[in-house]
């Protein structure tokens, strides 16, 4: 009775808490609100600040299809950003478990040049990279896309981080009972570092899924279109038909949003590690 | 064992790298040999963007030559996001001097061209001796595209200005479409006052971020943002009354500013907020959104300052046959036929489009003098091609664009306070600082 | 001899430890700093990008950049963006974390899931969203004026002040969830005994708040503030589709102004664009190191 009491006194407590963070989650999942209703209205409409829900969306999808290469751009981006995320963190968290534990003076020299890369503007290095891979002829194709965000500083970083928790004396057991260094990563390290591994590749899948300024350089040719460069095109011309752009964008944001959902809880403990 | 297992490890990486090359090689096929077509096939691409505008056009022409020359004619029209991207094209493939992933023919904007042609030569190629009568074109249009009095691309569409107005509100403030046609910009300030007051509408706007009015009424007048190759702002008298009266304008309400060119499309123009727009003649699909004023709308040429009509031509791009086409004679000859000289592509590109042609016959035939019936059955294409006909030829420059947005950045800043001598300084030291002078 | 095996074996150890890393640092090499070393070799020449050649005198880009006024004016918005807006995220998302760090409060998941979905949205359609709502007939425009905070409909993206303050607006409505989630992390591995002790002591939620939350987050602190730093400072989507720099250049970001002076207008002065996209690149480093020896106080 009194436990319930004190509990009820708490929530009571908690009010302006709880008050604050309806206000803030508000105002974060209103503009969400509005692209769907966007999505169901008339571009005019839309420009006019219209905010309730239309009934246009089928035909703005239809519009959408019509005109637009959109599951080729969706296959695209799929492809692309699921090819780095993991690529990228099985090189990340092969760097990040070697430097940590195998650390030496060298290594953490090397570690400490690898974080100067993180400060590289992307402006800067595009044209030079440009030239790179289009002289190897990787213009239009996956591994130009992915081969420059493959191995990332904050991702090194951020295994490296994790690594710290990873127990010395366990791997000295290991050794002893005759596993290799790689045995280690695969059978001890991978599966211990599982939450790590979440959080990375929901960073890089975003990052990778909205990129923009890259591809736009990279992918000359329509059939390696992505989702951003496509939405970019429907908003290119002398008039924008917001309805049928916000259903791109609403496509586009989707699949961002289910690996969040998908992988929340994991990421938020992988973040942790990141930073202990 | 350890070594074994390591070198395991990484032929693995290496053996997924690669399946993600051979997935990527489905899409890296135009990657190897570039995106131009090959040699003696019935086959072209080109560059374009706008699916709402040029595409149509060009699609139109292809269909044209197909149907009437060659049936078994493909074109793949490579869309892009913006006319910016085509030249992004032509900057990075000409940063490593590797121009095969270039696609036969590229759209490309005329007041760009020049430049790059004069910084990439070996990105193009001239059309020589392409059959193709230069003087059914607009003299003004045909500036851009020629070099050195060489050819190097073919018009697509015309960038002749139009005042289009809102008869009935004129009406309402007493006047009607006559007094504005030919007449000088204080009286057409003195009509949109009234306008303004009786309607509540302005009659004219621009966006904020925008420059065209400045650079279109200076046309008008004949006179350049440059003179021999220098900015000319600040010593131009011209330019600064003209400036002052679009000031003046916008205190006045007479002139509307929304803040980006979607605000100017969709809000303004769209949202019924104006009863009169000037600009290139592209801005008439959008014009033509608003179906409830159907029948209320007319064009005319726009005022100048003294009096008399004024012409000016603003946008507008042309098709260029780029230095990868393996199959110029095919190229040449699409060009030449369909935009070069045929009515029928004109006509398609005119009804699936609204692309209006700088090429005097077509403006002959029955399509183009239909009347329009949004624009009160006035046959506003025969007239635009007619208007083009009248642009003056002034003095252009690479840092066109350049100068337009200093300009512009200037008269927003007098707008909000800045005295109009300092602002044009500012505008005429930030050109020539960009232009090396 | 004993010995003599050991050693061989840690020799083993170190080499593997080598290969582990090599790929990872074989990319970068190859795709982060080879590429800088030609913008480099850019940055000290001339001309349009099919025939580079070498500026007279070699630095002429590098002079030349502070002699132009609209890259200063640049330099003084990203900075602008970066005094204002990075503190005030950074502290939300640590209130917001310590909010949320709360073992009564119910529907944390529920929050927290609300919090962060503003970084699922691609920039494009975010800038849409925020271009909408502060248009000058927008949502924000009706709501200020019915609640009688404003007399009549404002431009906010139409004047220089209130455009920069929508793009810092729109900065933090992104990022902060992003930055809490980090945070929340943090918080996580602070036992919640410490807290309790601090209410015994009779510590104000203030007080614990500075007392005891920040300190302890500190390292996770530093790395969001290297990492905001740098993500301000290379600022670009906003400022492309929210203002496009306008009105009349006031909002326009460094990396902005590059873009434009490389890819953007049709200008492509790679070499130009190099020599400031270097001066970023110092920048950000001189305040991430400033920021890893003011913080750091471990060794």
């Amino acid at each position: 009775m009194t436990k319930k009491r004190n509990r009820s006194m708490i929530q009571r407590r908690l009010i302006p808490t709880y008050i604050f963070l309806i206000i803030v989650a508000f105002l974060s999942v209103f503009p969400f609100y509005w692209m769907i209703s966007a999505a169901t209205n008339t571009s005019f409409e839309v420009a006019n600040g219209k905010l309730t829900l239309g009934g246009h969306f089928i035909e703005n999808f239809q519009n959408l299809v019509n005109g637009n290469e959109l599951w080729r751009a969706m296959g695209n981006s799929f492809l692309y950003s699921i090819l780095q995320t993991v690529l990228a963190i099985l090189i990340c968290s092969l760097a990040g478990f070697g430097f940590e534990l195998y650390h030496d003076k060298k290594k953490d020299v090397l570690f400490s040049i690898i974080l100067l890369a993180m400060m590289i503007p992307q402006v800067a290095t595009m044209i030079p990279l440009f030239r790179l891979l289009s002289s190897a002829k990787l213009l239009n194709s996956a591994l130009g896309f992915i081969l420059p965000s493959l191995s990332t500083p904050f991702l090194i970083m951020m295994f490296r981080q994790n690594s710290r928790n990873f127990p010395v004396d366990v791997m000295e057991a290991a050794r002893i009972d005759g596993l290799s260094e790689i045995g280690i990563f695969v059978r001890m390290y991978m599966p211990m570092m599982k939450a790590t591994y979440a959080a990375a590749a929901v960073i890089t899948f975003m990052n990778a899924w909205n990129s923009y300024l890259w591809p736009k350089v990279i992918m000359t040719l329509p059939e390696s279109q992505t989702m951003p460069m496509l939405i970019a095109n429907l908003s290119g011309g002398y008039t924008t038909d917001y309805g049928v752009l916000m259903v791109g964008v609403l496509f586009c944001s989707i699949p961002t949003m289910i690996v969040f959902f998908v992988l929340q809880k994991q990421f938020a403990e992988g973040i942790t590690g990141a930073v202990k | 064992m350890k070594r074994k297992l390591i070198s395991a490890l990484l032929v693995s990486v290496m053996t997924i790298s690669l399946a993600a090359c051979g997935t990527g090689g489905g899409s890296s096929e135009g990657g190897e040999g570039g995106s131009g077509s090959s040699e003696g096939g019935h086959k072209l691409t080109v560059y374009a963007w706008d699916p709402a505008f040029n595409i149509p056009a060009i699609e139109a022409a292809a269909a044209d030559y197909k149907e009437n020359v060659d049936s078994e004619f493909e074109l793949e029209i490579l869309e892009q996001a913006a006319s910016e991207d085509v030249e992004t094209a032509i900057t990075t493939a000409g940063s490593s001097g590797d121009y095969s992933n270039l696609p036969d023919i590229v759209l490309f904007q005329d007041h760009y061209i020049q430049r790059y042609v004069a910084d990439y030569p070996d990105a193009w190629t001239p059309l020589g001796d392409v059959d193709i009568n230069w003087d059914d074109f607009a003299a003004e249009k045909l500036d851009y595209s020629t070099i050195d009095g060489e050819h190097y691309g073919v018009p697509v569409d015309n960038g002749t200005v139009v005042a289009a107005y809102r008869t009935d509100l004129l009406e309402q403030a007493g006047y009607t479409i006559d007094d504005l046609t030919g007449c000088t910009w204080d009286k057409f300030i003195e009509i949109g006052k009234a306008v303004y007051e009786k309607t509540g509408k302005a009659l004219l706007c621009m966006n904020s971020d925008g420059n065209d009015l400045p650079y279109i009424m200076m046309q008008a007048e004949g006179v350049s943002q440059f003179k021999d190759g220098k900015p000319y702002i600040t010593e131009n008298e011209t330019l600064v009354t003209i400036v002052e009266k679009l000031v003046e304008m916008a205190k006045e309400n007479v002139l509307l500013m929304p803040n980006s060119w979607s605000d100017y499309t969709d809000k303004a123009i769209q949202g019924d907020q104006v009863a009169g727009v000037m600009n290139g003649n592209w801005i008439i699909p959008t014009i033509e959104k608003v179906e409830a004023n159907s029948g209320k709308w007319a064009i005319t040429s726009m005022p100048t300052l003294e009096g008399g009509e004024g012409y000016a031509s603003n946008g507008g791009s042309s098709l260029y046959i780029t230095s990868n086409c393996q199959n110029v004679d095919l190229a040449k000859d699409f060009l030449a036929y369909t935009f070069g000289g045929s009515t029928t592509t004109y006509d398609n590109a005119l009804k699936d489009g609204g692309v209006i042609s700088t090429y005097a016959p077509a403006g002959e035939t029955e399509v183009y003098n239909e009347g329009v019936e949004y624009f009160n059955n006035q046959p506003i294409y025969a007239d635009i091609v007619e208007m083009g006909t009248h642009v003056q030829t002034v003095e252009q420059s690479d840092y066109h664009y350049s100068a337009r947005n200093y300009v512009g950045s200037a008269i927003v800043n007098i707008i909000n306070g800045a005295d109009t001598m300092d602002a044009l300084q500012e505008a005429e030291d930030q050109l020539n600082f960009e232009m090396g002078n | 001899m004993k010995q003599k095996k050991r050693m061989s074996l840690l020799a083993k150890q170190s080499a593997a430890g080598w290969i582990f890393l090599t790929p990872a640092a074989l990319l970068i090499a190859v795709m982060a700093f080879w590429p800088m070393i030609q913008a480099f070799i850019m940055s000290l020449q001339t001309g349009s990008s099919a025939n580079m050649q070498w500026s007279e005198p070699i630095f002429n880009n590098y002079t030349r950049m502070f002699q132009d006024k609209l890259f200063l004016r640049s330099v003084g918005n990203t900075f602008l963006y970066l005094i204002i807006q990075v503190p005030i995220m950074l502290i939300l998302a640590i209130l917001l974390a310590q909010l949320l760090n709360n073992k009564h409060l119910r529907l944390k998941g529920f929050f927290r899931t609300c919090i962060f979905l503003p970084c699922a949205t691609s920039l494009v359609s975010y800038s849409l969203i925020f271009k909408s709502l502060f248009a000058t007939d927008g949502l924000i425009n009706s709501v200020l004026v019915h609640l009688g905070i404003l007399e009549s409909n404002y431009n906010f993206l139409g004047n220089a002040a209130s455009a920069k303050a929508v793009i810092i607006i729109a900065l933090i409505w992104r990022w902060t969830g992003y930055n809490m989630v980090f945070y929340l992390a943090g918080l996580q591995n602070i036992e919640y005994s410490v807290y309790e002790a601090a209410k015994i002591d009779g510590a104000n939620g203030w007080k614990t708040f500075w007392g005891i939350t920040v300190p302890l987050l500190k390292p996770t602190i530093i790395m969001t503030f290297i990492m905001s730093i740098n993500g301000t400072l290379q600022l670009f989507d906003e400022s492309v589709n929210l203002t496009n720099g306008g009105p009349a250049n006031a909002t326009i970001t460094m990396s902005h102004y590059i873009y434009n002076n490389s890819l953007g207008q049709g200008v492509a002065n790679f070499g130009y664009a190099t020599a400031m996209s270097f001066f970023v690149f110092i920048i950000v480093a001189i305040l991430a190191f400033i920021n890893m020896k003011v913080g750091d106080t471990r060794d």
